[in-house]
């Protein structure tokens, strides 16, 4: 391999980073190159010494990706960076998809359990109104006096619960931010270091 | 078709384990080339090239895998970089200790001697329980 099929080598595997960042590697990479070459050495010495771009490329992906979830909070972010971890390796198939699938189940859950006891008292609210209505479709069997209450408490039940599953989500997100950057920290540079 | 691919991951799993072995050693090269690097940077302010052949020279590592390591550095404000002009021609992008980078030096360098230090009290056989 010479300077430039490692340099394309290294482009091709980082495609989808910010291009601001692909151009400092490269330009990283390329002055390596530039040097060693000024000191005597051949680009295919070099190149053979620096090691794989591809695994090189797919750290320094996984630190680029885990770095912006940590910066910006956002469901796309943390899903770019769990993939960018499985670049790492076969074995993060086990240690960050599994969590990460199960922590996110675990939200839409808890978020669906919210979203339930809320609507749950929106149509006791106005059942209260209609029920005494339309007898026909409806038979509430406590006064409706009391069920107008009873639903504006489920409500608030229901919308303290949303309150808490966010709170509660964005806990989670930066315990397993830490965990991914503490997982690539710990596998990358495997087959990397000789 | 699903039997083979069951197979697949448990030889997978498998090979994954017994290379656990050097999973340790890698971590330990790991963490000595964050320590050398800084070290390096604490006597002088140096580019990526210059870094890279003084640790390569007496640690076997992928010489790639020092930039990862740089600008991760970079990103927890433990170097600042800069470019600057050079005789042969190009300018070089240079790496510098930060104040915090400064500390975590002093820091990994203490660790590291009082590691040193116990192990080799091991070595020397100096266990005093015998």
């Amino acid at each position: 391999m010479n300077k430039k099929q490692f340099l394309e080598k290294m482009s091709s595997y980082l495609r989808g980073i910010p291009a601001e960042d692909e151009k400092d590697i490269i330009s990283d990479f390329k002055e390596h190159f530039e040097i060693g070459i000024q000191e005597g050495r051949t680009e295919e010495e070099l190149a053979e010494s620096l090691g794989d771009p591809k695994s090189l490329a797919n750290q320094l992906r996984a630190s680029l990706m885990v770095e912006q979830a940590e910066k910006n909070t956002s469901a796309a972010n943390i899903v770019r960076a769990v993939f960018a971890s499985l670049g790492l390796g076969f074995f993060n198939l086990i240690f960050v998809l599994g969590p990460f699938l199960v922590i996110a189940g675990v939200m839409v859950a808890l978020f669906a359990a919210a979203l339930g006891v809320t609507s749950a008292g929106i149509t006791g609210f106005f059942g209260s109104f209609f029920g005494p209505l339309f007898p026909q479709y409806f038979s509430i069997l406590v006064n409706p006096a009391v069920s107008i209450f009873i639903s504006i408490g489920v409500i608030c039940l229901g919308v303290l619960f949303f309150i808490g599953d966010i709170f509660l989500a964005k806990w989670l997100y930066r315990l397993f931010v830490m965990y991914i950057k503490f997982n690539a920290r710990i596998i990358t540079g495997r087959g990397q270091v000789k | 078709m699903y039997g083979t691919v069951c197979y697949y991951m448990l030889h997978e799993i498998a090979g994954k384990i017994t290379e656990g072995c050097d999973i340790m050693n890698i971590q330990f090269k790991k963490g000595v080339l964050e320590l050398c690097a800084l070290a390096l940077l604490a006597k002088k302010n140096r580019y990526g090239y210059e870094l890279v052949n003084e640790i390569s020279r007496s640690i076997s590592i992928s010489e790639g895998t020092i930039y990862p390591l740089l600008r991760r550095l970079k990103n927890d404000g433990y170097v600042t970089t800069y470019l600057q002009e050079s005789k042969e021609g190009a300018p070089r992008k240079y790496y510098q200790l930060t104040e915090s980078g400064k500390e975590m030096e002093r820091q990994l360098k203490e660790e590291w001697l009082n590691f040193v230090k116990q192990v080799n009290s091991f070595l020397k056989g100096g266990a005093k329980d015998e």
